[in-house]
């Protein structure tokens, strides 16, 4: 039996993604398969507390990488858009550091800066590049069919989604990094 | 030494002197975790994510260096440039061990 449900988390929500995982995994509902942007694949199982952990590495991961993982306790079980699926049964676990697939600051911050090169500079460029000069531009021409209304609210709706994004998610990760920088 | 490399490593973090010092003798990630558990008597953990990333980062800037492949693990060993950097840092630790115990140092 599987069940299928929508959630959708940005690039900084990483650590609501993981909660919401756990969550889940109590309530009996285990992740099978997660397809972007927003689907999410459980199978039914037996309630238990299971620790959701995302790594990113964006294809950038050696063939010794999830054997680590494993050597560690970390189920691997899924990829989705350059970040790395793990879980691990809390009840395996002998201490709360154990909970943490990183153990300092720096890796964290690491991770973070990953993120914000690979995945929030891409979408500036889209932004600056594409959806606001698409946008000026279908406002300056208009066609005798009428198609322009749709080009119109289309890159509109592009445009705020994308603020939003850029937004959302620089805010996000620049709170995330200032917490973990040392004074 | 090259001047990046002494901004990087000197001095460097905890996780980094650690793994630096077990890599002495060849070996892998999870065993280079478990020799530092058992060492400090569970009081220092490297965690998977923290450890793939320290040893990727040492072997690009030649601190270690890749053995060989066993069952899947990659093993390492420190490098000639690893070894100048551990020793800077041991001499380090030693001064800051002996001035906070009271001792003055004479070279």
């Amino acid at each position: 039996m599987s069940e299928m449900k929508i959630r959708f988390f940005t690039i900084s929500d990483y650590a609501e993604e993981e909660a919401w995982l756990r969550d889940m995994h109590k309530k009996g509902l285990k992740l099978v398969k997660m397809t972007i942007p927003c689907f999410y694949f459980f199978e039914k199982c037996e309630p238990e507390d299971v620790v959701y952990r995302l790594d990113y590495k964006n294809g950038t991961e050696n063939s010794a990488y999830k054997q680590m993982f494993l050597d560690y306790g970390w189920e691997y079980f899924q990829q989705c858009a350059g970040w790395l699926y793990f879980r691990k049964p809390a009840s395996q676990m002998e201490s709360a550091e154990e909970e943490e697939i990183f153990s300092d600051n720096e890796s964290k911050l690491d991770m973070i800066g990953h993120v914000i090169k690979t995945r929030m500079l891409p979408l500036l460029v889209i932004f600056f590049c594409c959806v606001v000069p698409q946008l000026a531009r279908v406002f300056t021409v208009s066609s005798p069919d009428g198609s322009d209304v749709f080009f119109r609210v289309f890159f509109c709706v592009m445009f705020v989604l994308y603020l939003y994004l850029l937004v959302h998610c620089g805010l996000k990760l620049k709170k995330i990094r200032k917490s973990l920088e040392r004074v | 030494m090259e001047e990046r490399i002494r901004r990087v490593y000197c001095p460097m973090t905890e996780t980094g002197f650690y793994i630096l010092f077990c890599l002495q003798e060849p070996q892998h990630g999870y065993g280079i975790g478990q020799q530092v558990k058992q060492m400090t008597a569970g009081k220092v953990t490297i965690s998977p994510g923290t450890m793939y990333g320290t040893l990727s980062k040492m072997e690009n800037d030649g601190l270690i260096g890749f053995v060989r492949e066993e069952d899947k693990r990659k093993l390492y060993c420190i490098t000639a440039q690893g070894r100048e950097v551990l020793e800077l840092e041991i001499k380090r630790i030693e001064r800051l061990y002996k001035n906070s115990q009271g001792e003055w140092i004479n070279e």
